[in-house]
């Protein structure tokens, strides 16, 4: 496998959070960018920067009422039952100053990563900043103000009539914006890998919304059991996504890379480790240079151990992007950067040690469910992708 | 609010008492409806489902089928005495009869006129309205003393936080969780926030039992 990879990213994109002590930190995406540079991973590689989105970028998706909120919010104006009524100014999104042109920054960032990809100037692209899957067409929600996927698939449309993209999205929960976003678009497959919204925000995601009228079969969801591990996660990633994927045969591949489904994440009931963020993006890597000469741009998304699991998760989701081997151990380096703030220790290794993560004691039930999970998704939605 | 005329099907689907088997098996199979009331007069006379009109004819493939299809009438075949609901009644009345009948409809009277269907899809669509599973929300299931403001309690936390209760339901009594007197009862809450970690924290110190979800 080959190609030139490229990180977008600029410091300014470090302005997309809520502040505080809000999970939602992107203090997450420097120590990432930091680990990935310690490691001597970002070595010829230049952050590319871009132009923040305009409303009409984010009109493609949003409605302009919406946008234009926002825009008050941040600077101050707006009636507080009226920001709520659009899910602005509540305790999963607060609002913050100059939200709007934070949030327009991110989606920018992801719109020019898929336009560098769709231009050839480079195969794949990352901005971990991007993953915001939750937001509405009018709606914040979920840590989520504008939806980057929803816009630059949008723009992807509108620029290369006829364009097929398939959204991946592995985040601990429901990728929902973009699904409803594209609900009835047989031209965009979104496939999305989350615990069972039977408990879990936003409590969607069940294997019988699959898309509605021509885009029946193009929504793709496969919810899985809460303390789902490493094993079962990858089992069922293998039995569902390079089938969907062949089948549909896309131009482009845009994943969400969250990492919440890590078992030391606060906000999600998942088992996984390490192992399942390296091993997602070497499958999508493969899958994109199989299916389409290997276009394929990567966002971050959820992860709220930003102190042992983000850094580390996506650095390996770097490491497979640009073709480059994930090294063994931690640098000293940025442990001395680190280490003193961290509330917690922080590991040695890049990679989780299995032995501290045994299975659970429900380990086969659990997988024997999200197997069932996985035929009924083979059964009955594969068959309608054409 | 899940009143059954705020379920119930307006746009009903009848027969008059003249209409044949086959006419009724082909509109079941057309409009992929299982159950069908007949109307004479504007007034409900009786109910036919899918399975009466099978049962009462010949299987397919019989060489009889055809003759018996055009020459049965409906009111040969159909329930007389037939369990219907009013509009203003909840839902759950709905609910109740049909489970307890083991029926799968209910044709809703006003005045002896029929105004709507009932069937048991409705009644599940209003679960989902109930328990707000149509809108983004984690679900937390808390369990707490039965005596008066504890559920206030527990919804005041939330609003502390700024966070919006999507819905509440809260279920029958229960035993007390170990160490603890008296009859407890669990509620549901579905709240509008993805971090729902503070609240459990603070409800747990304040002494409710959140049993899902699990503590880190």
């Amino acid at each position: 496998m080959s190609g030139r990879a490229a990180v977008v990213h600029d410091l300014a994109l470090e302005a997309y959070g809520f502040g505080g002590d809000h999970p939602f930190n992107p203090l997450r995406i420097r120590m990432t960018l930091e680990l990935c540079e310690a490691l001597g991973l970002l070595e010829d590689h230049t952050f590319v920067v871009s132009e923040r989105a305009t409303v009409e970028d984010l009109t493609t998706v949003h409605s302009l009422t919406y946008v234009r909120l926002v825009q008050k919010a941040g600077g101050g104006v707006g009636d507080p039952w009226d920001l709520a009524h659009y899910g602005l100014g509540t305790g999963d999104n607060p609002i913050f100053p100059a939200m709007h042109e934070a949030c327009a920054r991110v989606v920018g960032e992801v719109l020019e990563a898929c336009r560098m990809v769709m231009r050839g100037d480079v195969t794949h692209a990352m901005c971990v900043s991007g993953g915001l899957h939750h937001a509405m067409r009018s709606r914040a929600s979920g840590f989520c103000v504008y939806n980057d996927a929803g816009v630059a698939i949008a723009r992807l449309k509108e620029e290369h009539p006829g364009i097929r993209v398939a959204y991946v999205d592995t985040d601990a929960h429901h990728g929902d914006g973009v699904q409803w976003i594209f609900y009835d678009d047989p031209d965009v497959l979104t496939v999305s890998m989350h615990e069972s919204g039977r408990y879990l925000f936003p409590g969607t995601g069940g294997v019988e919304e699959r898309g509605r009228d021509g885009g029946t079969g193009y929504s793709v969801n496969v919810p899985l059991e809460p303390f789902t591990d490493d094993e079962s996660f990858i089992s069922c990633f293998e039995a569902v996504v390079p089938e969907v994927l062949r089948s549909f045969e896309p131009d482009l591949i845009l994943s969400q890379n969250g990492c919440d489904a890590h078992a030391l994440d606060p906000l999600s009931h998942l088992s996984a480790t390490t192992r399942l963020y390296e091993h997602i993006p070497h499958r999508v890597h493969h899958l994109a240079h199989e299916l389409c000469e290997g276009r394929w741009v990567a966002t971050g998304g959820g992860g709220y151990d930003i102190w042992r699991v983000v850094p580390r998760a996506w650095t390996a989701l770097w490491a497979a992007l640009s073709h480059q081997v994930l090294p063994e151990k931690v640098p000293e380096d940025w442990l001395a950067l680190r280490s003193a703030q961290s509330p917690v220790e922080l590991p040695r290794f890049m990679r989780d040690d299995p032995a501290v993560y045994l299975p659970t004691e429900h380990a086969a039930q659990i997988a024997s469910r999200n197997c069932r999970t996985t035929e009924q998704v083979l059964e009955k939605v594969l068959p309608l992708i054409r | 609010m899940l009143l059954i005329k705020d379920s119930m099907t307006r746009e009903v689907v009848v027969l008059s008492p003249q209409a044949t088997a086959g006419e009724a098996l082909a509109l079941c199979r057309e409009k992929r409806i299982r159950h069908l009331p007949v109307v004479e007069d504007d007034r409900l006379v009786g109910i036919v489902s899918d399975r009466d009109l099978r049962s009462a004819t010949p299987a397919l493939g019989d060489p009889d089928r055809a003759e018996a299809l055009g020459r049965i009438l409906v009111p040969e075949v159909m329930a007389r005495d037939v369990s219907t609901a009013l509009p203003d009644d909840p839902v759950e009345v709905a609910a109740n009869v049909m489970r307890e009948k083991k029926i799968g409809c209910l044709p809703v009277v006003e005045d002896d006129r029929l105004v709507g269907i009932i069937t048991s899809s409705d009644v599940m669509g209003a679960l989902v309205q109930l328990m707000g599973a149509h809108e983004p929300g984690s679900r937390l299931v808390v369990s707490m003393p039965d005596r008066p403001g504890t559920l206030a309690g527990a919804a005041g936390i939330f609003g502390e936080l700024g966070i919006n209760l999507v819905s509440t339901v809260s279920g029958p009594r229960q035993e007390p969780p170990p160490g603890e007197q008296g009859p407890w009862r669990a509620a549901i809450f579905r709240i509008d926030t993805i971090n729902p970690t503070e609240a459990i924290e603070i409800l747990e110190r304040a002494g409710y039992a959140v049993l899902w979800p699990p503590g880190p």
